[in-house]
Order: C-alpha cells, then structure tokens, then sequence
C-alpha cells in the first residue's frame, strides 16, 4: 500500500508550487463570485423586493433555473434566504466544473502527454500522482470554503449569520469535491483526458437536470442527487448541515473507487474502448457548408440552447410582473413607461436586450473563419477549386442563418412562457413576440456586417465586434436609468430600432439598416477576395 | 518545345518592412522534379503560397500553366495538388473524414487509390484528428494530395515529422507520378530526398535564388574531396593550383579539388607515383553548405 503511493507528498508539494497563481485565480474568482454580492443583493432587497423576489423565484420555471427555497411565506424570505436561493446551486456548480477540469488536467492528461511515464520512472509510487492531485483539489476547496464563509460575514449582515456563511461556504466546497471525486472516477475509466473531461462535465450537466425535474416536482427526492447537496444545506435559513455528511461519503467512495480501478489498469488505457469513428466522411460533410455547420456546430448548438433558457427565465416573469416590478425602484425606471401596460414596455426592453446577446453568435460565426485561416486549418482547402467567395459567403451565411434561428428560438420561447404563465390575462400573442424580436433583425445583420467587414480587411479587430457589441448592450440596459442625452444613446446600433410593442414599426429604418448591413458584407468581401491569407506567418 | 508549368520572373513580396521575396525566377517543365531548398526563412513557403494565389505578389510575373497565379488561381487549382509543411487539422473529424472532405473539394479522386494509400501509409483513419502525431497529420495531408490525379504536385517539406520508413513510401509514391510524367514541386531540407527525386534543384536564399540547375551542372561548380596516397612525398600536392583544406596523414592526403583543376592535380600525383586515389563528388548537402556558409 506504501509503495503505491510513494512520494506523493513531494509530488503534492511541487503541485503547489506550479499551481500557486492558479489557486489564488481560482480562489479569488470563485470566492468573490460566490460571496461578492451581498451589497447588491441588500440594493434588490430595499423597499418590496424581498417580496417581489419571492413571488417571482416560486414559480416552476425559476425553481428548475435555480433551485427551491425552504420559505414558506414571503414574511421569513430574509436577505440571507435571497442570496443562499439564487446564488448557492450556481457556485456549487462553478466549484465542481473547475474541480473537474482541474483533477483531470492534472492526472489523465499528464498521463496522455506523457508527462506521468517521466514522473513514474523515478521513486515515486503509480497512484501517488492521484492521491497527490486529490488533495490538492481537496485543499484548494476547503480554503475556499474559508474564504466564502469570512468574506461573507464580514458584509455584517444582519441576517445572514456566522453559522450560515461558514455552511454557505462548505457547500461550495464540498461541491468541489465532490466534482473532483467524478473526475477521478471517469479518468480511470475513460480512454482520454478529453472523453474523461467531457463525461464528468456531462454527468454534473445531467444532475443539473434532474434536479430541475426533482426540484419543481418533489423536492424530496432532490436528496439524492449529489448537486442538490450543495442547496438542499439552506444556509440561512435551516442551515442544515446532513447534506455535506452525504456528500463527504460520496467523495470517499468515489476516491476509494477510482483508486481501485487505477490500480487495476496500464497507464494510458482506460475501462472503455477509444470510440472508433467514421472511416469515410458522411455525404452531409463533404462541402463547404458542410464542413462549416459540423465545426460551428457546438457553439450553435450550446448559444441557440441559452436563447431558448433565456427567453423561458425572462418569459416566467410575466405571471408576478406587477409585483416583480413595483418592488424595486431601479427596476421600474428600468421597464416602465407610461400609457403602455407594464407587459409591453417589458418586453420592449427585454426583447432588445436578448437581441443584442443573439448577435453574439452571428460574430462568433464569422470570427471563426478567421480563426481557421490563422490556425492554417484550410492550406490545403485553398489549393483546391474552392474560391474565397465560397468560403466567405458560406461563413456570412452560416452566421446569417443563426441569427434568424436565434431570434426564433429567444422570442418565441419568451412569447410562448409568457403566454403560458399569463393563462387568462395575456394581452399579447406568439405573433406579437415573434414580430418585436424580428424587428430586431437589422441590429443583428449589423453586426454580423461589421464582422464581415473586419474579416475582410483587418481581421485581427474582428474581436473589436464584440467590444462594440458589450458596449451597444450597456448603453441600451442602463440608458434608462442614466437619463442620456439623446446623440449619446444612439452610437448603439439598436437605439434607432423602435421598441415593439410599445412603438410603432419602422419601415424605413427597418431597411435602411439592412441596406447599410448588407453592404458591409460586400465590402468585406472586396477585401476578403483581395487580402493575404494570413497563415500564422 | 516542352510546356513550361510553372514560369517565376522577378517575383517580389514584402510583409511590412520585410522583404520576403526579392526576385525569384525559375520554371519547372512538365515532366520535372525540382527540388526547392534553402534554410527556414529563405522564402521557400512564401513564394509556394504566391504561387498557390493564398498570398499575392508585390511585383513580378507568375504564371503556372500559362495562367495568372492569382487571377486565374481557381483555373489553376483545378490541375494542382497541394500539402503545406504543417498539416493542421479539425480535432473533431477523422483522418478518414477529412481526406474524404479534401478529395471532395478538389473536385473528385480515386477512391481505390485514397484506400490504397491509407494502406501503405498505415493511416488510422478511423482515429480523430486531434488524437494525430505531427507525421500522422502529414500522412492526413499527402493521402489527400495524391490520391487525386493532377499535373503539378506541389510539396512544401512533405515528409516532416514522418519516420525514415513512410518517408520511403513517400519517395516511392512521387517516383509513381515522376513516371507518370507530371510535374512536381518539391521544397525540402532534407537532401537525400532531393538527391534521390529531383532532375533540378533550385537553391533559393534570403529571397532570391542563388543557384538553378541539375546536380550535376552544381556538382561542376564546386570542388571534389579527394584522398590520394602516393609513392613519394604527398605533400607536394598541396602546392598545385587549385587545392583546398590539404591534410596530410604519413603519405596520404585528404583535400578538396577544384573541378577545372583535375587534369592538373593528377599530373602532379603520377610524377609521386600513385598507390591508392578516389574522388568523391560534392553532396548536395555540401552544394548546400557552401551557399550558406560563404
């Protein structure tokens, strides 16, 4: 048993020395995350917003966003009870991703890069290397849980208690590790580091969604699911603490088990067979467009699922809106408006600013391009009959394409929730969200011109896009509150769109802005068909 | 009168202040190895990627099979086939799948070629791309290139990264094309393989090209190393015209010999009364040396 683990101290010890800067990254980052907010919380809590909060975070579709709370009547719904509800499962999931990447990074990728063959021909044990990373990942998480549980009590607020931010920190924690243990475990058993990443991060996505499911139907059997042990502690309000007891029996069993497999296995082989792939590539693939959809198709994939999550988040709103938007002061300056009913004014705001987040996959679509020119993915694509038109326009077009399919899925999803929770007093219809959010389209091809543009002349600013974009976003979130002057708020693009429903449509500006965008992207062609390939050189 | 495929007059191009290509001009003719060499940084992927129409030129005339480079590029890339030096490759699609792809956007190849190539070159291509060797990524890249059939092959230091035993497969595969009368462009520091392939060489340095021709009109430039064991006092050789870096040893000597000097040196050595005498023509590697050392 000794020789397995031989050394592991002194392997422990150059860890933290190589991992130090990360550690404090990940410390600071995570800890002030996960406890930074208390301010701006007490700023939501002035006046009715505890009441109004609550009101909103009951209904079904906020509990599968962001968990239960143990409240029962808006009375007992503290600060504390606030903060642990909305931000306690999101932290604990930040913690288990970071220990995931970071337990395997550490143990099955070293190994693929042959770093663990170097390691083990000196006197060091085969699993020292584990053991070592292990409790790293354990120490990392237990400072952490330190830091959240101080940093929170010295807000000195006066209902969230010592007892509390201490168990509001070690669920945290023990989330971390509990991530860790899961990656241990899939690292034994899977044939590389990025399959063995990719199912642990996949089983904590999983467990997000059962306990949606568990959460809005019974909370009871959230029990039993290893990420609902961070929550399920209610800090602040129960603070109780048997659910860190079942998390740390996971992590032992889980340790002791991957120890075993380890043990039983040759480095560099895993349980499961390296999934063989295609021999021959599929007829779908074999084209440009082809090629781009299948490399774009992740981030499609991954930014079309956040609209839709998005749109229902914003969409659950519309039951509780009175309560939700007269409970706080900023709010209302922020959605209201005189003689249109409060839901229409919402959703004129909201509905730009999905829009602005949906141009961001357009950008990226076109960026991308870019990106494999630089990483010399097409060399050899250039040398074909394939012209520079076809690779430019089929990006454009790609991108164009999500972004039609973006603001689908955000505004119907908005829409079709709102309308759902609404029930008897919806005064909109589908028909209705669909058309504010189409409206927005100029303000996306805009984009995705400007991008065109840079792509084609200067594409190392195609970033400069999003800068433009995040500024764009500010201008237009906080516009209201700030009381601009009128040139000032129109350098953002989606300042001269008027806000449908509470506006009328607008024509011509409608196809004035198209007009421009499509000529950005013909301009960005002149030069794209013009320009040297950059090539990394 | 043979059809020139590629034809380079005066080629310029400057990134920034940096002038990449000063003047390059060659041919190749259909039919033709030529072996590019020259050091990294010489120019010899920058003047491939004019010629590709990826990058355009600052001044210059460049044409391959009679037609602009970069005017008619996509006329061009119809008959050409391409492997850049690092071939990179999406981590997510299989060797298999990006053949396939490349095979696709060329316009069509033999499909019994691409699987016989894959044989040869023991390609897993069933592998993801992003669990490939450097070599494995080349093979990706040259499978692709060759199973098409075109009439200029263009190969940017191909066998990089591969080991001693596929770039032998790949030498064989190019004497296949070589025969078959096609053109090749074949840019490469590992001389052996230009000795072995090329007809011509063309040395190109810091942007121009600094020697054209075949290895024996550059043999001819350049001096022999000989090793000459004689009767009598070997040491008097060294005072002939045209020897260099004379070492003496007993009776025998190592020297390298101007070529135009033979006749004389070996006058000098009957009168000593010869017992053992070899010449040793010029490597490429010392063709080489001498260009960038003098």
């Amino acid at each position: 048993m000794r020789e397995k683990f031989a050394r592991w101290d002194s392997l422990f010890a150059l860890y933290l020395k190589r991992d130090w800067k990360k550690i404090i990254v990940w410390i600071l980052g995570v800890g002030l995350f996960s406890a930074g907010f208390v301010s701006a919380f007490e700023e939501i809590a002035k006046g009715q917003g505890l009441a109004g909060m609550y009101e909103t975070l009951k209904n079904p579709a906020m509990i599968a966003m962001v968990g239960p709370t143990p409240v029962e009547t808006a009375a007992d719904y503290t600060l504390g009870a606030m903060y642990a509800h909305e931000m306690l499962l999101f932290c604990g999931l930040f913690a288990m991703i970071m220990s995931v990447l970071h337990v395997v990074s550490h143990t099955r990728k070293e190994e693929d890069l042959g770093l663990t063959e170097l390691v083990r021909s000196f006197q060091i044990g085969r699993q020292a290397n584990s053991l070592a990373s292990m409790i790293e990942t354990i120490v990392i998480n237990a400072l952490l849980a330190l830091f959240i549980g101080g940093v929170m009590m010295s807000f000195g607020a006066d209902t969230i208690s010592a007892e509390g931010s201490l168990l509001f920190g070690a669920s945290i924690g023990f989330a971390g590790i509990v991530g860790a243990g899961i990656a241990l475990v899939m690292a034994q058993i899977m044939p590389s580091s990025s399959s063995a990443t990719g199912s642990a991060l996949g089983i904590v996505g999983l467990l997000y969604i059962v306990r949606a499911g568990t959460d809005v139907s019974n909370v009871d059997l959230s029990i039993i699911n290893p990420l609902s042990w961070t929550y399920l502690t209610y800090p602040f309000t129960e603070n109780n603490w048997i659910p860190l007891i079942f998390a740390l029996i996971f992590s032992v069993i889980a340790v002791i088990v991957a120890f075993s497999l380890e043990g039983a296995r040759d480095m560099g082989a895993g349980y499961l067979p390296e999934r063989e792939g295609r021999g021959n590539a599929k007829k779908s693939l074999l084209s440009v467009r082809g090629l781009f959809t299948k490399i774009n198709k992740g981030v499609m994939i991954g930014w079309l699922v956040a609209f839709v999550i998005m749109g229902v988040a914003y969409g659950s709103i519309y039951g509780d809106m009175q309560t939700f938007l007269e409970s706080n002061e900023m709010m209302k300056q922020m959605f209201s408006q005189s003689g249109v009913s409060i839901e229409e004014s919402f959703t004129g705001t909201i509905m730009m600013v999905m829009i602005v987040l949906v141009s961001i996959l357009p950008i990226v679509i076109v960026n991308k391009l870019f990106t494999e020119e630089s990483r010399l993915h097409l060399s050899q694509i250039y040398a074909t009959k394939v012209t520079r038109g076809q690779l430019y326009w089929t990006s454009i077009g790609l991108a164009v394409f999500s972004g039609l399919a973006g603001i689908l899925l955000a505004a119907s999803s908005l829409g079709g929730t709102a309308i759902s929770v609404m029930g008897d007093s919806a005064t909109m219809d589908i028909v209705d969200f669909l058309t504010a959010g189409y409206n927005f389209l100029p303000s996306v091809l805009f984009f995705t011109g400007l991008a065109a543009l840079a792509l084609g002349w200067v594409p190392k600013l195609g970033k400069l896009v999003y800068f433009y974009l995040g500024y764009s976003f500010a201008l237009n979130y906080f516009g209201g509150i700030l009381d601009l002057p009128e040139w000032f708020s129109k350098t953002a693009i989606q300042s001269w769109i008027p806000q449908m429903p509470m506006d009328n449509f607008d024509a011509p500006i409608f196809i004035t802005m198209t007009v421009i965008s499509i000529a950005l992207m013909v301009i960005g062609y002149l030069g794209y068909s013009r320009r040297d390939m950059v090539e990394g050189a | 009168m043979v059809e020139k495929v590629i034809n380079l007059k005066g080629l310029k191009k400057k990134f920034g202040k940096f002038q990449a290509l000063n003047d390059v001009t060659f041919s190749v003719n259909a039919g033709e190895v030529i072996g590019f060499i020259g050091p990294n940084g010489a120019g010899k992927s920058t003047t491939i990627r004019t010629l590709l129409g990826i990058i355009r030129r600052d001044d210059g005339h460049a044409e391959i099979f009679g037609k602009d480079v970069w005017k008619d590029s996509i006329e061009i890339h119809k008959r050409i086939s391409y492997v850049p030096g690092d071939v990179s490759l999406w981590g997510s699609l299989t060797g298999g799948e990006i053949i396939d792809l490349f095979i696709k956007l060329h316009g069509g190849g033999d499909k019994q070629k691409r699987d016989y190539l894959i044989k040869r070159f023991e390609l897993d291509p069933k592998k993801k791309a992003k669990g490939y060797s450097k070599g494995n990524r080349q093979k990706v890249g040259l499978i692709a290139a060759l199973s098409v059939d075109s009439d200029l092959y263009i190969f940017d230091e191909p066998t990089s990264g591969l080991d001693p035993l596929m770039e032998a497969v790949f030498q064989e595969e190019v004497e296949k094309i070589k025969e078959a009368g096609k053109a090749i462009l074949l840019s490469s520091h590992i001389l052996s393989e230009v000795e072995r392939l090329a007809d011509k060489v063309v040395i190109i340095r810091q942007g121009e090209i600094v020697e054209t021709g075949t290895l024996d009109e550059l043999r001819h430039l350049t001096r022999t190393t000989v090793t000459l064991a004689t009767e009598g006092n070997v040491a008097e050789i060294s005072e002939v015209n045209g020897v260099y870096d004379f070492e003496q040893s007993d009776n025998q000597a190592t020297f390298s010999a101007d070529n135009q000097y033979l006749n004389d040196i070996l006058l000098a050595a009957t009168n000593l009364g010869v017992k053992k005498f070899e010449a040793v023509p010029p490597t490429l590697e010392d063709l080489f040396m001498r260009h960038y050392e003098g």
